[in-house]
């Protein structure tokens, strides 16, 4: 079991700076249905919904479903609306 | 200006602001004596948005990715266009009437730098991770939707 810390980046801020959640491995696929879980556990299917059009990203880089996180930390970007 | 990120090239250069952006000599970031046009685009918060009187925008903003997008729009920008370009954006609050985003860009003719800036400005909200939370004139706060950086 992994344990990875999730950034909280614009409306999922309303969850705190950041959570944990456990995972089998590290891909952003079972990080995306652990965090589902846990929105769902905290009562919010609104950010659940959110999530559905979010996407994780490791440093600089985002990430695609497939790809393996390489640290235990990643950020969770909802869709941007910047200007 | 409260610079917390700033990246330069040969034409361009981009940047992050803690608060609000200054507008008052923007343009003279660009001139170039063989440009004859300059444009600028500047982002105000409004007193209103869809219905509900606001007081201010906080502005979140994913710093490293942020700055790397702006990078590469300048880029994109400047690839289509023969243009100096700057752009920046606020981090934080940014009151009404306050420049949140400011964007100008010269070209030796007008066509050029019109076209460099709304590009900017329209993929800006579409690419750069950046986030807007309305605080209405009661401290009311709403995070306002958007659009997803996910390609499928």
């Amino acid at each position: 079991m992994i344990r990875v810390s999730v950034q909280c980046l614009g409306i999922f801020r309303e969850l705190g700076d950041h959570f944990d959640v456990d995972v089998e491995s590290g891909s952003v696929l079972a990080i995306r249905e652990a965090v589902s879980a846990h929105l769902i556990k905290q009562n919010r299917p609104d950010l659940d919904n959110v999530l559905r059009r979010s996407i994780f990203a490791e440093g600089d880089e985002l990430l695609k479903d497939h790809i393996v996180i390489e640290s235990s930390t990643v950020s969770l970007l909802p869709p941007v609306a910047g200007g | 200006m409260d610079l917390f990120s700033e990246i330069t090239e040969d034409r361009w250069t981009c940047g992050l602001a803690d608060g609000p952006c200054q507008t008052v000599g923007i343009d003279l970031l660009v001139t170039d004596p063989a440009h004859g046009a300059v444009a600028q685009f500047f982002g105000v918060v409004r007193n209103h948005n869809e219905g509900l009187a606001a007081a201010a925008v906080d502005y979140d903003v994913h710093p490293e990715l942020a700055s790397k997008a702006l990078a590469e729009l300048c880029r994109d920008i400047c690839a289509e266009y023969p243009v100096r370009l700057v752009i920046f954006h606020s981090r934080g609050l940014v009151r009404v009437g306050e420049a949140s985003v400011v964007i100008a860009a010269s070209s030796a003719h007008r066509k050029d730098a019109l076209g460099a800036v709304s590009d900017a400005i329209d993929q800006l909200k579409v690419r750069v991770p950046i986030w807007k939370k309305e605080i209405g004139l009661d401290h009311e706060q709403r995070w306002l939707d958007g659009h997803s950086l996910r390609e499928d």
